[in-house]
């Protein structure tokens, strides 16, 4: 397949890494990713990958969990360590253990096996697609949460002058909470907004990554002050401006 | 197993009453003749030696009641012993030794005095001036009828108080036996409890459950029996559950097998979907062919999967505040959107896993469209007060009323077909989400045509009305500032 003679060029709109141990399932995987005009390097295990990605970083990896050599969580754990690149697991029907332990690892998002094409590529372009880019129009360029800068713009968030670093996902989260402090977001509404589920998204996808963003906002992450829960309905930033100590 | 203790309880306490009974009246009627024997011995005695020796030779023939007295033998009567006496000199005056006793004459019965008149010596046992007495009589040669007159207080006064004292022992006994005929029924009684016991157990599956042998009664021998009977069932049943987990872990082993070729083949049969309009014709109908073969392998490979979870006991309900209405709406618009759904005008709120909702309605709308194709289909919510229902109806062919009960087994099909994309699993399915949720599912046939399935989910917690929060199903929770920012429910049209 490939491009085809007298076919128009496709605009790149990403590099991924895809690490999967199933032959089969790696070459459709890029031969579908490749159509929708993504980029994709492969690797066959655990290692590989991680060398893959030192060598030459992705906008975004596709991670199985089931891999020789070095299995996916702990590739997630250590591209986390240096990294805040998107992470998509992908993991089998029913594994829900698998599914939390990936995402406290570190990883935005999972796609089920079995997929569909078009359901794996929605996904990649929902962890790819950034606020700042697509219509984001009505968000001011910086914005406060207690003593956290927000730079939107530049996609970045500080702590006295020193840079936290959050992964794309605990950023926009961060941002939808905090242009409407003491607004409460119920789980469904940032499923929506963050993650692009429209409908009976994965709760566990926020309540994990809200409590990643609070351990590196918070103070005190076992009693957060800047975002708080609201019992049965969902999470709000707090609309009280703290001075910075 | 109640009414049987309270009639052998019945019966303890007639057994008692009626030995209590006949005892009393027994020990009454020994003791009255007895005493009543001892004092007519000794008044007997006492008269005939008065008669025979005392009278003859101090009563002169012309005697009457003024001379009586004068003869001494008032005096000499008493001396023997408490009487007194009453003498008839046939003229119409008799003499009494007490005023108490005048005419007393009178009231003596007749046969007493028929005979006395002959000649011998009678009694009679009396009720004279008020007072229970022995009148012992007779007379000596023609001489006057004497009629001694003993009294008989001490014998009545003792039966009295005996029975007195036999009614209070009689009261006491069957009160004790009412008090205690309840204890000593349930304890004749409770080989055969714990034996009901044990079979109830046994009926709720619990296989080990064995009655105590004790003794070598009738019950120990039953119970034996009984025990004996369970172990063969435990056994069986044993067994049988073996083999069916070794089936059930195979089904298990074979779907997770498949799960690796099935996820390469459903991408790619999506691959080969999005560029069909390609093909030439011939190879685009394979493909179409290829396309829907391979979802319904993975729908098959992935409905027994789920069931094998529910076999392996590893589910656990997600549980949050749900808005039927909601979830209904929504399935409806993804699965069948030409049925009717009717919600009742206060939105239905329970606490549930959203996503085992969605699932078991999507598997009643999968099963209506496939086994009622073209046929209406009405879904409606309803509340009651301990529970509320999702009804999906359809007004296709309906099953037979014998085939009903089976719906809800795995690879049942009602008509024996093999359409595709039912792998006949998703009723099943369905069933076991219920159960998790401490839901019921029931199918039954529609009057007018078709079927049924009513869904039937406990109501555990009380949902205020009109709070935004649950109206939306706490999933879509909102402040009262919440603005367009906050994603709202689609609700169905």
């Amino acid at each position: 397949m490939g491009s085809q003679p007298g076919c128009t060029i496709r605009p790149v709109y990403g590099r991924i890494l895809l690490v999967e141990d199933d032959p089969s399932i790696r070459e459709v995987a890029t031969l579908g990713l490749r159509a929708a005009g993504f980029e994709v390097a492969t690797a066959p295990d655990g290692v590989a990958g991680l060398d893959r990605f030192r060598a030459d970083p992705p906008d975004l990896v596709l991670l199985d969990i089931m891999l020789p050599r070095l299995d996916g969580l702990d590739v997630c754990r250590a591209i986390r360590r240096e990294s805040t690149t998107p992470i998509v697991m992908l993991t089998a029907r029913g594994d829900t253990i698998d599914i939390v332990v990936g995402l406290e690892a570190g990883a935005d998002d999972y796609v089920r096996k079995p997929f569909e094409m078009a359901e794996l590529v929605a996904r990649v372009r929902a962890a790819l697609r950034r606020r700042g880019r697509d219509g984001g129009g009505d968000l001011p360029a910086r914005l406060e949460l207690g003593p956290i800068a927000i730079d939107v713009a530049g996609r970045s968030a500080s702590r006295a002058g020193r840079e936290i670093p959050l992964t794309r996902t605990e950023f926009d989260l961060l941002v939808e909470l905090a242009h409407r402090p003491g607004q409460v977001f119920a789980r469904d509404a940032l499923l929506d907004r963050v993650w692009g589920y429209d409908y009976l998204g994965d709760s566990r996808l926020v309540d994990v990554a809200i409590g990643r963003l609070r351990a590196k906002v918070e103070a005190n992450p076992a009693e957060p002050a800047l975002i708080l829960t609201v019992r049965g309905a969902g999470y709000k930033a707090t609309r009280a401006t703290t001075s910075e100590a | 197993m109640g009414g049987i203790r309270s009639r052998l309880a019945l019966a303890i306490v007639s057994l008692v009453a009626i030995s209590v009974l006949a005892i009393g009246v027994g020990t009454y009627l020994f003791v009255d003749a007895r005493l009543r024997d001892g004092l007519l011995a000794d008044a007997t005695r006492q008269a005939q030696f008065d008669l025979s020796i005392l009278v003859p030779g101090a009563l002169p023939a012309n005697a009457n009641a003024s001379t009586f007295p004068a003869t001494g033998l008032p005096a000499a009567f008493r001396l023997r012993g408490d009487v007194e006496e009453i003498v008839d000199f046939e003229d119409g005056k008799p003499y009494y030794s007490e005023a108490d006793l005048s005419g007393a004459l009178e009231t003596l019965p007749a046969e007493l005095k028929a005979v006395v008149s002959g000649g011998h010596l009678g009694y009679a046992w009396q009720k004279l001036a008020g007072r229970p007495v022995l009148v012992v009589a007779g007379r000596v040669a023609s001489g006057p009828a004497i009629y001694f007159v003993f009294p008989a207080d001490s014998i009545e006064a003792a039966v009295a108080q005996l029975r007195l004292g036999l009614a209070v022992a009689a009261l006491v006994a069957l009160l004790l036996a009412i008090a205690t005929a309840g204890l000593i029924a349930r304890g004749i009684l409770r080989p055969v409890r714990s034996g009901s016991a044990a079979a109830a157990r046994i009926a709720a599956g619990d296989l080990s459950a064995r009655v105590p042998v004790g003794g070598t009664d009738e019950f120990a021998r039953w119970a034996a029996e009984f025990n004996r009977m369970a172990d063969s069932l435990e056994s069986t049943v044993g067994r049988l559950a073996a083999s069916e987990s070794q089936n059930r872990r195979f089904v298990a082993d074979v779907a997770h097998e498949l799960r690796t070729p099935l996820a390469a083949l459903v991408a790619e049969a999506s691959l080969i979907e999005a560029g069909l309009a390609d093909l030439p014709p011939d190879a685009r109908r394979a493909a179409e062919l290829l396309v829907a073969d391979v979802r319904r392998l993975r729908t098959l490979v992935e409905d027994l999967m789920e069931l094998s979870r529910f076999d392996a006991h590893v589910e656990e309900a997600e549980r949050r505040p749900v808005n039927l209405g909601r979830i209904v709406g929504a399935a409806v618009a993804a699965r069948l959107p030409e049925a009717v759904v009717s919600l009742p005008a206060e939105p239905v709120i329970v606490d549930s896993d959203v996503r085992r909702l969605d699932r078991i309605v999507g598997n009643l709308l999968d099963n209506a469209r496939t086994h009622a194709p073209g046929a209406a289909v009405d879904v409606a919510v309803a509340r009651e007060s301990e529970h509320a229902t999702i009804i999906v109806a359809d007004r296709g062919p309906g099953v037979a009323p014998e085939t009903l009960d089976h719906l809800f087994d795995r690879f049942f099909k009602a008509d024996g077909s093999r359409r595709s994309g039912s792998s006949g699993l998703g009723l099943a399915i369905a069933a076991e989400h219920a159960a998790l949720l401490g839901g019921t599912l029931v199918a039954r046939s529609r009057s007018g045509g078709g079927l049924e399935v009513v869904l039937t989910l406990p109501v555990t917690r009380s949902l205020p009305d009109g709070n935004p929060v649950d109206t939306f199903g706490g999933e879509d929770a909102s402040t009262p500032d919440a603005t367009s920012a906050t994603a709202h429910p689609r609700q169905p049209a």
